[in-house]
């Protein structure tokens, strides 16, 4: 309050300063005229509504007609559930009998329900898990495989190493002059005998410069990068090869088969 | 690598002896790094420009300098910064009162060898100006065009991007380099070494007394011989199936594109040229698959939260293909 007080002072003071003298007020003297305007006053007239009235009814067919629309009708009538709710009913409550029915009775009986009622849940649960599986988009393949591809498998040259006959194979490229195919044939050998042997672990991703690492024995890594070098050359490098130089390579190959028995 | 029962069918000793001759030069200066050496040798014989990449202080920019020093050619340098405009790096036309018309002033990334340094330190608007040039090797400016000389390597260092102050490169430009190198830090050894060469002042000396040991016209043949090599059409289908990969793998948000197909080919096929083979063999695209695609291939953000890194997913991709045998 006592805050205030001076600020009220000094508005009061204010507004005594700057108030000025009361205006003069400005008469006119005002004219008034009088209204000439003529008004043409009329009697009044009542109309009547002579219009007659057709009275309407209900057509009573389209009223029947909406009636009997079962569009229109409100009222249900249940007669009971359908036959599908009763079989599926059924089943739920012979399911339900049959799984009760484990620990009613005794003996070879009572483990075969118990064996029936796990095998019921069992199975629900990996449908449950295949289903949120499936959709989630996971491939069990891979999911359940400890890698992408077996380590034996080989597609891509339509041959598995472990199912060739290669001495037969090796002679057929021979006596077709396919020298070629034939180194490609003997190196495939020889990473059997070692993959048999248990100095490398085959596995199709890898080069054949892992195997030559995989091999502890030094002699024999000089040996098998030799007959690296060679099926490199004919292989990857198309090198032509006629008869006398598989010869030569068909010896170094002889040569490591005989070290790596 | 020879081979006693094929005779020679290219004849690779120039291509050996330019090889020798830079890795003796660089070797003078760069202590180890051995790898990194081999593969900025391998894209500059596949016609390619380099990213290096590494921590401040790993002699990126050096490197590239000695290899600009090592060949006789028009060496530029362009420095990145973040305030840098297109027509620094392009050129820019000028008005000349004498002939009342307009002249193109070249720029900077007019020459044989550019190193850009720092370049994620450049905003994308300059990065753009990159585009054109690097991929067609010409500069198109006021509707006219100017073709670059050759060769025309681009060097390119920068930061990871984590580090302060740097850009992520746009993904077209990153397609644009064939290898992306990443120089890591120097193991104990090479660290005594390196020291050792500084106390003693040899450093500084060396880099002075670099002579270029390569002309362009040099790089120029050993190019068309690295492109004339045999590459079996298995191992083309290896090649291209590690970048078709790249493109289901889940861990991958965006993968290789065909520039990249062709680019570890190309690589691949300089690595075999260094290692003495005119033919080009499975370990040759292993090896180069990595440097060619980290940079080209963006993981998904989860993988990348998880601290996943490209060449982890690359050898994934790698140890999924059936080697062709």
């Amino acid at each position: 309050m006592l805050r205030t007080a001076p600020l009220f002072v000094f508005l009061l003071i204010a507004n005594l300063c700057f108030a000025g003298p009361d205006t003069p007020a400005v008469l006119k003297k005002i004219i008034v005229k009088k209204d000439t305007v003529a008004v043409n006053k009329k009697p009044a007239v009542i109309i009547t509504d002579t219009t007659t009235i057709a009275q309407r009814s209900l057509d009573t067919a389209a009223l029947n007609k909406y009636k009997r629309s079962p569009e229109f009708k409100y009222e249900e009538k249940y007669d009971g559930p359908s036959w599908w709710t009763r079989f599926w009913r059924w089943f739920w409550n012979w399911l339900g009998n049959l799984l009760g029915r484990a620990t009613k009775h005794e003996g070879a009986m009572s483990s075969f329900f118990l064996f029936l009622k796990y095998f019921f849940i069992a199975a629900g649960l990996s449908a449950l898990v295949f289903l949120i599986l499936k959709l989630s988009g996971i491939n069990m393949m891979h999911l359940f495989r400890k890698k992408p591809y077996s380590t034996l498998a080989y597609s891509e040259s339509v041959e598995n190493i472990h199912e060739i006959d290669f001495e037969a194979e090796i002679e057929k490229a021979i006596a077709v002059h396919n020298y070629r195919f034939a180194v490609r044939l003997l190196y495939l050998r020889s990473l059997k005998q070692l993959s048999d042997n248990g100095l490398i672990n085959w596995q199709i991703n890898k080069t054949n410069t892992n195997y030559v690492y995989e091999l502890t024995n030094a002699e024999q890594r000089e040996a098998f990068k030799r007959i690296t070098l060679q099926f490199e050359y004919v292989w990857y490098g198309d090198f032509l090869i006629n008869g006398e130089i598989f010869k030569r390579i068909n010896a170094l190959f002889s040569t490591f088969k005989s070290s790596a028995e | 690598m020879e081979n006693e029962n094929f005779e020679q069918r290219t004849d690779l000793s120039k291509l050996s002896s330019a090889v020798e001759k830079i890795k003796a030069t660089l070797s003078k200066i760069i202590v180890g790094q051995q790898q990194v050496i081999d593969l900025v040798i391998a894209g500059i014989l596949a016609d390619g420009h380099i990213l290096i990449e590494g921590v401040p202080g790993v002699a990126k920019t050096l490197t590239a300098k000695l290899i600009a020093k090592a060949v006789d050619v028009k060496y530029s340098r362009i420095q990145f910064t973040p305030d840098l405009m297109p027509s620094d790096v392009l050129g820019t036309p000028v008005f000349n009162p004498q002939t009342a018309g307009f002249e193109f002033k070249r720029g900077p990334i007019f020459g044989n060898i550019i190193l850009i340094d720092e370049i994620n330190r450049a905003p994308a608007k300059t990065q753009s100006a990159l585009f054109e040039v690097m991929e067609e090797r010409q500069v198109t400016m006021d509707s006219h065009t100017y073709k670059m000389e050759e060769p025309f390597i681009v060097l390119a260092t920068q930061n990871p991007v984590e580090q302060e102050g740097t850009y992520r490169l746009p993904e077209a430009q990153l397609d644009r380099f064939l290898f992306k190198i990443e120089i890591k830090y120097p193991s104990l050894e090479e660290e005594i070494t390196i020291v050792t060469q500084q106390h003693q002042q040899k450093t500084a000396d060396q880099l002075n007394d670099i002579k270029p040991v390569l002309a362009g016209a040099d790089i120029i043949a050993l190019r068309q011989q690295v492109r004339a090599l045999y590459v079996e059409p298995k191992i083309l289908a290896f090649a291209a199936q590690i970048i078709h990969e790249t493109r289901n793998n889940r861990s991958i948000y965006l993968g290789g594109s065909p520039r990249a197909s062709l680019a570890i080919v190309n690589a691949a096929k300089a690595i075999a040229a260094i290692n003495g083979r005119d033919f080009v063999t499975p370990d040759d695209i292993i090896l180069v698959a990595a440097p060619v695609l980290r940079h080209r291939i963006m993981l998904t953000p989860d993988k990348e939260m998880e601290g996943v890194l490209p060449d982890d997913v690359i050898a994934q991709i790698i140890q999924k293909i059936e080697i062709p045998r």
